[in-house]
């Protein structure tokens, strides 16, 4: 085994890696904050037949190599970006079509603009490069906002704590996939995940949208509460090749709560760049 | 009605709007359909406040709404419940109520519909933010006795620094005494040597006094310079080295004696012996330090007496005593009479000596296993005693 070969098993391993699907693009899927790769479970299956899907866990998150999280590297987004360009490395020769979700779309913006040539088209998924309101930018939190969701996750700590699974109730209509995904999904250290929510929340990368060159799709969700209208309206003003689509739906997770009219819109993205 | 609950059972209207816990039903987008008479009595919200007007996330704090939308929410898409949450729910009067929260999504022919159990937890809250208060106060501590430990080490380098610091400067004190000592005793020598081809010339009575003077000095000269280079490698260096063999005890004190009556002429040095057999010490230092302690005693001791050289050989030890008549050593000076630089107790002499004659006495005595001891009152005069084994 080369050094190439090394590295690109150490970063599958890292972040829990997994590629499927077969076609001459690749589609590297990022989640948000909160919870883990299992989000893309209804979105991914619906490209696998006509692209090469790649999945992974951010570190810190589902089962991603908790060990390799470092509180000094994962303090901005920054590191995320450096990770998602090592995973592309280890799983994708070309450009890739990246699909981020929330803070995940900021991630894919900053290697964007790092590897120009790694990331062909962005899709955003409730993308906002900044949650607090600051002026006439409305973000839609103020920092006491942030400071009481540290304190809901903190709260939560025994529940949330990945020694302690809850009791699974109900789930009647898929029991299987309850029991799966109560281990990981939505489930980490806490500590991390209090990290990751504060370098989440207060990020701000509204400097950043301007300087994304490649073609980016923002799917914004009628009522989301984390990504208001206004932030996608700042997105589609301020990135240089924008495309907004608005899917009605509750919520800030599309490609759960609506994933036929998501998988519908990157389709006509994808189709409109040649794909 | 029937004791033990054999009667007709409550209808399960009744049961749901009075149970024991909070019950509400929601569309799959959070909008209250049904909600029962607890959750309104813990909430302080009448139930036609909540029904179809709002909708559960409305009820919660804004770090709960971004809890529901990042955790809540995916958990029901994916896995369809989600348990044991604890969210703050926003009382009727504004203030909050830690709940703890269970629910299920389930598929009805009218609809799919999240099932929502509610409790109140106080008292856990309460619990739990005890818990925290003392996870942090905790790590806190931690935190400190992790500074502290730091500032330990640190210390301690800077403790190994000086040392090694200090440890220099001594070496380079030993190196720098043995070179101008070595650089004093050549001309020293060269002075010694005329001196020598001056006396055997006839010279008139006031120059023969005068060369006499000049011999002595240049003799005192040269002692100062051994006992200030002992000095130095006793003190700051690797300490006074001594070859033990075995030696006549009583032929080198005799030797020393002899030696030390043509250094002080006109003065009586006697000579006694005690006890015979064999001993292992080091001739030249223990002559060394015969000469300092009877130097000492010439010194100090009344002018007109003898001083008294005792060489004794006792059953596992042997001893080297020096006696002198004369004015007593006061008593508060005994104790650090061996320390280097402490001068003699007689004021007007204070100036002759850098006073280490006597600290290296002692170090010739620990460097042969022994000790040394000085006893002094009016009536028996001074004793200076070296004792070593044999």
């Amino acid at each position: 085994m080369n050094e190439n070969d090394r590295r690109a098993m150490n970063v599958r391993q890292r972040n829990n890696v997994e590629v499927a699907g077969d076609g001459p693009a690749t589609l590297v899927f990022a989640h948000g904050f909160g919870c883990d790769k299992n989000m893309w479970r209804l979105l991914a299956p619906h490209f696998a037949p006509r692209y090469r899907t790649v999945l992974f866990d951010q570190v810190g998150s589902g089962l991603s190599d908790l060990k390799a999280y470092d509180r000094k590297k994962y303090g901005s987004l920054h590191g995320y970006a450096s990770d998602l360009l090592e995973v592309m490395d280890a799983t994708a020769a070309g450009p890739v079509i990246f699909v981020g979700h929330s803070v995940s779309a900021m991630i894919g913006l900053l290697a964007g603009i790092a590897a120009p040539e790694r990331i062909a088209a962005h899709v955003m998924v409730g993308p906002s490069p900044c949650y607090i309101n600051d002026g006439d930018y409305v973000g839609g939190f103020t920092r006491a906002d942030i400071d009481g969701l540290l304190d809901t996750l903190e709260s939560n700590y025994l529940g949330w704590s990945s020694s302690m699974a809850p009791a699974i109730m109900g789930a009647a209509d898929q029991p299987e996939l309850a029991i799966e995904l109560t281990n990981s999904f939505c489930r980490t250290d806490p500590e991390i995940a209090k990290h990751f929510a504060r370098v989440t929340f207060l990020s701000d990368h509204r400097a950043d949208v301007a300087r994304l060159e490649a073609p980016a799709l923002v799917l914004q969700c009628s009522e989301d509460l984390i990504a208001p209208r206004s932030v996608g309206e700042f997105m589609v003003r301020t990135l240089p090749r924008p495309t907004l689509r608005i899917l009605e739906n509750n919520g800030h997770c599309p490609h759960l709560s609506a994933p036929t009219a998501s998988a519908a819109a990157i389709d006509e993205f994808l189709a409109g760049l040649g794909h | 009605m029937a004791e033990g609950g054999e009667g007709e059972l409550p209808d399960a209207e009744a049961l749901f709007e009075d149970a024991a816990c909070g019950l509400l039903l929601t569309g799959a987008d959070g909008t209250i359909r049904r909600v029962n008479r607890t959750f309104c009595r813990w909430t302080g919200r009448p139930a036609e406040a909540l029904v179809g007007k709002l909708k559960v996330q409305d009820l919660l704090t804004m770090g709960g709404k971004i809890f529901h939308q990042t955790h809540w929410a995916p958990l029901l898409q994916m896995q369809g419940a989600v348990a044991e949450v604890k969210l703050d729910v926003l009382h009727g009067d504004g203030h909050t109520l830690p709940m703890v929260m269970n629910v299920v999504r389930r598929s009805h022919p009218g609809g799919t519909f999240d099932e929502i159990s509610t409790f109140v937890a106080e008292d856990r809250n309460k619990y739990e933010k005890e818990l925290l208060l003392a996870r942090r106060r905790a790590e806190e501590l931690l935190r400190q006795q992790q500074e502290v430990q730091d500032a330990l080490t640190r210390s301690q380098a800077e403790l190994d620094r000086q040392r090694a610091s200090a440890e220099g400067r001594a070496q380079f004190a030993e190196q720098m005494v043995g070179i101008v000592s070595h650089d004093l005793r050549n001309p020293l020598s060269a002075i010694q040597l005329s001196a020598y081809v001056l006396a055997r010339a006839e010279l008139p009575s006031p120059h023969r006094k005068a060369l006499e003077r000049i011999t002595h000095s240049t003799q005192r000269a040269q002692r100062l310079i051994e006992d200030l280079l002992d000095f130095t490698v006793a003190k700051v260096g690797r300490g006074i080295s001594v070859t033990r063999e075995s030696i006549q005890l009583h032929q080198v004190a005799a030797g020393a004696a002899e030696e030390l009556r043509t250094s002080f002429p006109g003065r009586e040095i006697e000579h006694r012996t005690i006890g015979e057999g064999p001993c292992r010490g080091d001739a030249d230092r223990l002559t060394q330090a015969i000469g300092n302690l009877v130097a000492n005693a010439m010194t100090y001791g009344a002018f007109d007496r003898p001083v008294r050289l005792t060489s004794r050989i006792e059953r596992e030890t042997f001893a080297l005593e020096v006696h002198n008549a004369g004015k007593p050593i006061p008593p508060e000076q005994l104790a650090g009479l061996f320390e280097p630089m402490t001068r003699g107790f007689d004021g007007a002499n204070s100036a002759r000596s850098v006073g280490l004659g006597l600290f290296i006495v002692r170090e010739i005595a620990r460097a042969h296993g022994g000790e040394v001891g000085v006893q002094s009152s009016a009536e028996a005069g001074t004793i200076f005693l070296l004792r070593c084994p044999r």
